[in-house]
């Protein structure tokens, strides 16, 4: 048994049932999972296969029907709307596939908005968010705001808020789908740089060979889902 | 503060047009009391000025001095009641023409030189003009002569600025008055004007004298103009106060559908409930406070280019009341939409739906 860490993140036979009546789908059944700190776990399969929603499980953004999600093994599913908020804004860091940014703020702005949301102090971020930034190789655009950034460059800017406040987990949903090639290897790059010896725990949800090129673990949903116990 | 803030400023032309409607509202709101404070001031000063707590109408008349006769046996027989201080009162508005040709109205107030309602320097035969008939050119030495009986009155004096009915104020002695009132029938005044201790029994003076006895501010109503001006001006500003309040909202409520993806992905990102309803407050507060406040200086301007010629009063704390209240009513505008800050699901920042 190795030593818990806060970076910590499994779920236990979670269960998510979307949609009602003839619509209604279980999207994740059952799902045992957890995922190893320190490394980056791409998370493939096709759609509609449940990345997403699994991100969103495990992203306190959605209540499983039933199960548990052990975030440095403590059980977010039963908390208070308010206490989860508060797990995503301390403990997670997360990036979208798209519109992760506030129009009309400055990238500085945006790195800076997410101590805003935990209560810090801005002008003491200043330091971390202007490092972030350079760390995503953004420092020459700070100043600019997302009209005025590539697609590309708006994932960097989303993951350099997501790093800022050195969340214990990393949960990404398809960086890539909206930037071209060049850019993807890019943003893959970076992602494993967020991760490794860094003891984070990091999740991306996506189809793109190179950020599954850069990831240290890969989990099929397909194989996953077909993996499991038939249905009762 | 800091996201407000960077909010307000990345939409700043939205905010300023919000701004601007709210500030002109604000001002129409300061202009529009200026004038109800201006004309009412206009129409009831010289009854307001009157140092007298109590006005004594004849049954009949209502509070209408054109309507109400008092003989002067009434006005003795209050006069020597116990705990009751009393005095004819006359007022009729005419015309005269000052020393210059410029034809006037006027505004004549029939006092007893040697009684309590007599302003400083009246004599019996001369008149003691307001301030209004002073800036029309009537100095102290001239002869103001009343039109229709030729009767000339020597000005021995200038009051402060009084008016009735919009009419600058004149006093004179009960007799000068009964010749400008120039009636055929036996001597009457228009009213009897009391001052009452605690312990007068007004009730059982309008018994015995047949009166109507009303406290002085609620004879304002019959003065020419004073209820048809009050209803008029404060149906504009009940409009007003329901407008503003309903612009706020509205532009609030379309401001917060607007930046629905954006509130999502705050909440999606951690952020507290009532850190985004705060934030939504402090930026109504900002523009709804700040454009009111501009208004009121707006207002305030106005009143200040329109000068002494025109019936306006707008004093300051009068017009911190109309900022204040327009504020109030911009922010219950604004609070109306706020359940909406909440409500965008943070669950629409995964996948593509964005
Ligand atoms: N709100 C919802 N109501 C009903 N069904 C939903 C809802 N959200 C998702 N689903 C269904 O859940 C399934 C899983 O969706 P999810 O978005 O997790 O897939 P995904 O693996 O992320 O797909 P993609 O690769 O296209 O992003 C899909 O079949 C989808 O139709
Ligand atoms: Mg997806």
């Amino acid at each position: 048994m190795t030593v818990r860490t806060t970076a910590d993140l499994a779920l236990e036979s979670v269960t998510v049932v979307h949609g009602t009546g003839a619509a209604r789908t279980t999207v994740l059944d059952s799902l045992d999972l957890s995922f190893s700190p320190g490394r980056l776990t791409a998370l493939v399969g096709p759609s509609g296969s449940g990345k997403s929603t699994l991100l969103a499980v495990a992203g306190a953004l959605l209540r499983p029907a039933s199960g548990r999600v052990l975030l440095g093994g403590e059980d977010v599913v039963p908390l208070s709307d308010a206490r989860r908020a508060c797990v995503r804004r301390e403990r997670i860091g997360y990036m979208f596939q798209s519109g992760n940014l506030l129009p009309g703020l400055t990238a500085l702005d945006q790195v800076l908005a997410i101590g805003h949301l935990n209560g810090r102090r801005v002008s003491g971020l200043r330091d971390a968010a202007a490092a972030a930034l350079e760390s995503v190789g953004l420092a020459h655009r700070a100043g600019h705001r997302p009209e005025q950034l590539s697609g590309g460059e708006r994932q960097r800017v989303a993951l350099a808020r997501a790093l800022v406040l050195e969340p214990a987990v990393l949960l990404v949903d398809e960086p890539t789908a909206a930037v071209d090639r060049s850019q993807a290897a890019g943003l893959a790059a970076l992602l494993g740089d967020a991760v490794r010896g860094r003891g984070r725990t990091a999740v991306v949800a996506t189809h793109d060979p190179a950020v599954v090129e850069a990831a240290d673990e890969v989990v099929d949903m397909a194989a996953l889902a077909g993996g499991q116990r038939p249905r009762p | 503060m800091f996201l407000a803030l960077r909010e307000l400023r990345a939409a700043r032309g939205r905010f300023a047009l919000m701004g601007a409607v709210v500030a002109l509202i604000a001002a129409l709101v300061g202009v529009v009391s200026g004038f109800t404070a201006g004309l009412g001031d206009d129409t009831v000063s010289a009854l307001r000025a009157l140092p007298a707590d109590r006005i004594a109408f004849s049954a009949h008349a209502g509070t209408d001095f054109a309507r109400s006769g008092v003989d002067p046996a009434t006005a003795a027989g209050m006069a020597a009641a116990p705990g009751v201080r009393a005095t004819p009162l006359g007022v009729t508005i005419t015309r005269g023409t000052t020393r210059r040709g410029v034809p006037v109205d006027v505004a004549a107030f029939g006092v007893d030189p040697a009684g309590f309602l007599a302003p400083r320097g009246l004599t019996g035969d001369g008149v003691v003009v307001s301030r209004g008939l002073a800036d029309d050119g009537v100095r102290v030495g001239d002869t103001l002569v009343i039109d229709r009986i030729g009767l000339r009155v020597p000005v021995v004096g200038v009051a402060g600025r009084a008016a009735y009915g919009h009419v600058p104020a004149a006093y004179v002695s009960l007799d000068t008055w009964e010749k400008i009132r120039a009636s055929s029938g036996p001597r009457e005044y228009s009213a009897v004007a009391l001052k009452t201790g605690d312990r007068a029994d007004v009730a059982a003076l309008d018994r015995r004298f047949g009166t109507r006895t009303v406290a002085r501010d609620a004879a304002f109503a019959a003065a020419p103009g004073y209820s048809g001006e009050r209803i008029t001006m404060n149906s504009i500003l009940v409009f007003l106060y329901l407008i503003a309040p309903l612009v706020v909202g509205a532009f609030f409520a379309v401001w917060t559908v607007q930046r629905t993806p954006e509130l999502a992905l705050l909440r999606a990102l951690g952020a507290a409930r009532r850190r985004l309803l705060g934030h939504t407050m402090l930026q109504a507060a900002l523009v709804v406070v700040g454009a009111s406040a501009v208004g009121g200086a707006l207002a305030a301007a106005v009143g200040a280019a329109l000068g002494s010629a025109v019936p306006f009063s707008l004093p300051p704390g009068t017009l911190l009341g109309t900022v204040a209240a327009v504020s109030v009513a911009g922010l219950a505008g604004s609070a109306l939409t706020l359940r909406r800050v909440t409500s965008p699901d943070p669950l629409t920042m995964l996948g593509a739906n964005r």
